[in-house]
């Protein structure tokens, strides 16, 4: 990991040409603060390519064009990737405007940048369909809300369940409309002993049929947790490989997500409404609108288990180091005790597209 | 019908604006030919011959009466009167005016169509079953995801230079009718295990002077990765592929210098290193695309008929059964006796549209056979498209037939043509015809190709000519076995070159040894195989 | 005996170059060279004019008609398509 600051020289500039082998063209982009790439010929299209390549593997630097180049290819230029042009043959010509859409993604940098057209109108439809959604269901009781879900995304949608001491209501509502919908479980591998049994628990009693559990990337946690006591150093960095990252992966397949989450939490989630739109997933909220002694009422009538948290005074139940009993007036007061947190970050699009973006560029490279 | 939205209309006027800011250049001195050209190609111009020659694309073969209408529009305004239907299923006009095509691709925008890579190194219009959406034997309509294509494939950054053309086809159906085998890319949609449908994905097939059939690189992969396989296959062939040589340029060399399991490792290799969310085709955009191609309703009439003279003939011949009740696929011949393959008058393409309005909800297709086929025709009104099509001098019982030759334009029209095709078509169509070979032979392929590139598809004819230039006099030589569709072969060189009465002596000589030795029901390639190339050469060179 | 042919640039029709530099889709008006430098030169000169005409080449003549090797495809280019001609009468010739 530390290898590639001692090797980088970021006043370094790097020329290759399209002729350039993948390999070598992406180690210039570990060692070069700016790079040169020479087309020979307009007609030779490895450039783009290679362009390509090297941004996704992380590369920040300046990726300039040069050589015999035409105003016409401009916009392929900037949407693989290159963030300045330098022809052998200047002309007004390059004056010239880029299209406006693009159809395909683009790796262009800042203001050239385009969303590829299927992704921005798929979604549109899924913030017109959030509204929608919300507009029907606005006074809808959960049960009503996770069947209309299921049958709207169906087969891209997931619950995701923390097994905490109010998870048993979601999963039994889920499971009465289908339980072979997915269930998202991070372990975090700091669990109270008791969430452990307590989700097994569940798993049989309601009969789910497939509970998944994301776990952090082995290679990730012993390098940035080697001693296992990060959450006493960064408790953030400690949620971001033990719960961003592998929900990021996780969530990979899935364009809805059930969650437990109710304005009586307090905080952000106040303002919940039953179906968000975070910009890339519908985040559906089935339970919002629930208070405390609703749920309580829910739990004795459904005859749902009880964590075994929950009579030791845990009102929320997260990773041990970072729970405690709750006497506040919210229920997640008993999260990261003594610190302004009060969410994790899984439920920060922005956090998660960069763990996406971080876990892709660890993949090897290959020519 | 696809639909263009804001954005498809905005991105195809703009890339006409910017075609017309690129013939201006061209015309000031700005761009040099050598520059020039490429830009022109990927806009469908090539110069040939005479003048410049416009392709148009269709896209996968589907257009509709109004576009029909525009197409006969052009024909007549910019043009001598007539287009030719290909074998990529577009039209190309001969003889438009540099000048003008500007303006042409402007009218084609209006109708929401351009001619957008039809020409050059770069992703081609992608094809498909002409059937498509009326087959009996199709798993999954096809053409939402040649749309999907279209649009990922129209102005790729990465990929619109790349060392080659490059050819994509998808088919729904067990029954191929897109040739997949020959394509730089073949997509087949299949039912996988648990019943959902996905791609079977072949690479590195195609004709041209090194004829390959392509390999499979994997048995099934979901949809919504389609874009992601493509851009990973795309990649690997645009950096490893040859671009010093331009007869090793294509994916089939590279697939063949790497061998099938390496490039397939490499593909797939990459692939996994690019999926994700933003490659990831989304649920709402593919169900979009779906809505734009229903099943047309069912009508609740019996199939019309009269005594007209030809009628029960060109019934049995050129309409096909159709998936939906009370309807019928209809095939419009463009190969009339004698007549130039693929080519039809603006008179004719209106007289299509209108047929096709009043009959068949409107659509059209274009095949890669150059015939065009009204895919959703009301059974109940087949008397009144015969009789239609007659009056248009449309109504050739020959679809599928041996006298449904297909060519290419050749040395009457092509620059890089080496010999004619067409006038060698039109003296066979005549001898089949004339001579009563022609009856029995449905699904005999007989293709014409003017040079090497193959663009007449003789490589996979049943019985193929193809035209060289020996010590500057046309000379054909004649192959035997090539299959298009469902498991493509590359058909085999019978003997040495013929003059072109010697080719259409024997091709038909070999069309009448076909006849004379088939078994019931058993295909050209099967004879072949039974009887070998013997007798065949026997009939054409004698002893 | 030999002449230059290009086509066109705004039309891309086929003309052949007079002695006076000016194209002409008539090829009885076009310049003919005995002489191998003489042609080359004058192709030389042809090249230049990129605003005109795109490609221009020597042809063959033989007569007043293309001739050579590429006979077929200049006859082509002169008289146009033969599509619906006899086969027989190939190029015209």
């Amino acid at each position: 990991m530390g290898s590639e600051a001692v090797l980088r020289d970021v006043h370094a500039r790097i020329e290759i040409d399209t002729a350039t082998a993948p390999e070598t063209a992406l180690e210039a982009g570990r060692r070069a603060g700016a790079i040169d790439v020479r087309f020979p010929g307009f007609k030779d299209g490895r450039g783009y390519s290679l362009a390509a390549l090297i941004r996704e593997s992380g590369y920040a630097g300046e990726l300039r064009a040069v050589g015999d180049i035409l105003p016409d290819q401009k916009d392929c230029l900037e949407r693989s990737g290159f963030d300045a042009i330098s022809p052998d043959t200047p002309s007004p010509r390059w004056q010239r405007a880029g299209f406006t859409h693009a159809y395909q993604l683009g790796i262009a940098r800042g203001a050239t940048d385009r969303p590829p057209v299927y992704r921005a109108r798929a979604l549109a439809a899924r913030k017109e369909q959030v509204d929608a959604l919300n507009r029907e269901h606005s006074a809808s009781p959960p049960q009503t809300i996770i069947a209309a879900s299921v049958d709207a995304f169906s087969g891209r949608i997931a619950m995701l369940s923390s097994f905490g001491v109010e998870a048993a209501l979601g999963l039994a509502l889920l499971a009465q409309v289908d339980r072979r919908v997915p269930v998202l479980f991070l372990d975090t591998q700091r669990h109270f002993p008791q969430t452990l049994t307590y989700r097994d628990q569940l798993i049989a009693h309601l009969g789910l049929e497939d509970v998944r559990i994301l776990t952090p990337d082995p290679a990730e946690a012993r390098a940035l947790d080697s001693d296992g006591k990060l959450y006493e150093r960064d408790s953030e960095t400690c949620c971001e490989l033990r719960k961003v990252r592998p929900l990021g992966a996780g969530l990979e397949d899935f364009d809805a997500v059930i969650t437990g989450r109710k304005r009586a939490h307090g905080g952000e989630r106040q303002s919940l409404q039953p179906f968000e739109f975070d910009g890339e997933r519908v985040m559906i909220n089935p339970v919002a609108g629930i208070d405390p002694a609703g749920i309580a009422a829910l739990y004795r009538q459904m005859n749902l288990p009880a964590h075994p948290l929950r009579e030791q005074g845990y009102a929320s139940v997260g990773c041990w180091p970072c729970t405690a009993p709750s006497a506040g007036l919210h229920a997640r007061d008993g999260r990261w005790p003594g610190s302004d947190r009060s969410e994790c970050g899984i439920f920060d699009q922005a956090r998660t597209d960069r763990a996406v973006a971080a876990r892709k560029r660890a993949v090897r490279l290959i020519g | 019908m696809y639909r263009y939205d804001e954005i498809d209309r905005t991105m195809v006027s703009e890339r006409v604006e910017e075609f017309r800011e690129q013939v201006e250049a061209r015309l000031s001195g700005a761009l040099s030919e050598d520059q020039f050209k490429p830009l022109r190609l990927m806009n469908g111009v090539y110069l040939q011959l005479h003048a410049y020659m416009l392709r148009a694309a269709i896209p996968y073969g589907t257009l509709n009466a109004r576009q029909m209408r525009v197409l006969a529009h052009i024909a007549r305004q910019y043009d001598k009167g007539y287009g030719h239907f290909t074998t990529r299923q577009n039209i190309q006009y001969n003889w438009p005016a540099l000048v003008d095509i500007p303006e042409i691709l402007e009218q084609l925008a209006d109708v929401e169509m351009h001619a957008i890579q039809t020409s050059g190194n770069c992703i081609r219009n992608t094809t498909t079953d002409p059937f498509a959406g009326a087959a009996l034997d199709e798993v999954e309509d096809p053409r939402p995801w040649c749309e999907l294509i279209r649009q990922w494939s129209t102005l790729h950054p990465e990929f619109t230079f790349l060392p080659r053309k490059f050819k994509i086809a998808v088919t729904g159906s067990e029954a191929d009718r897109a040739a997949i085998g020959v394509h730089d890319i073949g997509l087949k949609l299949v039912r996988g295990e648990t019943g959902e449908t996905g791609f079977e994905v072949h690479a590195g097939g195609g004709q041209g002077r090194t004829p390959r059939v392509a390999v499979k690189l994997r048995g099934f992969l979901p949809k919504n990765e389609l874009l992601a396989y493509l851009t990973a296959i795309m990649r690997v062939y645009n950096l490893a592929a040859q671009r010093d040589n331009i007869y090793k340029a294509r994916i089939k060399i590279l697939v063949e210098t790497m061998g099938p399991d390496a490039f397939t490792a490499e593909v797939e290799a990459m692939y996994r290193q690019i999926r994700g969310r933003d490659l990831a085709v989304p649920a709402e955009e593919a169900a979009r695309l779906t809505a734009f191609f229903p099943e047309p309703s069912p009508v609740d009439r019996p199939e019309g008929a009269i005594n007209a003279p030809g009628f029960a003939r060109w019934r049995r011949i050129n309409v096909k059964p159709h998936k939906v009740p009370g309807r019928a696929i209809v095939v419009i011949s463009l190969k009339p006796r004698a007549g130039a393959p693929g080519d039809a008058t603006a008179d004719q393409m209106d007289a299509v549209a209108d047929l096709a309005e009043r009959y068949g909800d409107g659509e059209i297709r274009v095949t890669k056979e150059q015939n065009l086929v009204i895919p959703h025709a009301v059974a109940a009104h087949l008397p009144a498209i015969f009789e239609g099509l007659e009056a248009a001098g449309l109504a050739t019982a020959n679809a599928g037939l041996a006298s449904d030759i297909v060519t290419c334009p050749g040395l009457d029209y092509c620059n890089l043509a080496n010999a004619r095709s067409i006038p060698v078509a039109q003296a066979l169509s005549a001898a089949l015809i004339d001579r009563g070979l022609d009856e029995d032979t449905q699904g005999l392929t007989i293709k014409i190709s003017g040079c090497i590139n193959a663009c007449g598809h003789h490589h996979i004819a049943n019985i193929g000519l193809l035209g060289v230039d020996k010590k500057g006099e046309e000379v054909y030589q004649l192959t035997l076995g090539g299959v298009a569709d469902n498991g493509a072969a590359i058909g085999k060189i019978l003997g040495p070159g013929l003059t072109p009465d010697e080719a259409v002596e024997a091709v038909t000589a070999c069309v009448a040894m076909f006849r004379r030795e088939r078994r019931s029901g058993e295909v050209f390639a099967g004879t072949l195989h039974r009887i070998g190339f013997e007798p065949f050469k026997e009939a054409v060179y004698g002893q | 005996m030999r002449a230059i042919t290009a086509n066109r640039l705004t039309d891309g029709h086929v003309v052949y170059r007079r002695s006076d530099g000016v194209w002409t889709p008539s090829l009885i008006e076009a310049e003919r060279f005995d002489d191998v430098a003489a042609a080359d030169a004058a192709l030389n000169a042809a090249l230049r004019d990129i605003l005109t005409v795109v490609g221009p080449y020597l042809i063959e003549l033989d007569g007043d008609e293309p001739g050579g090797r590429k006979h077929v495809r200049e006859t082509i280019r002169l008289k146009g398509p033969t599509t619906g001609t006899s086969l027989l009468n190939a190029g015209g010739r």
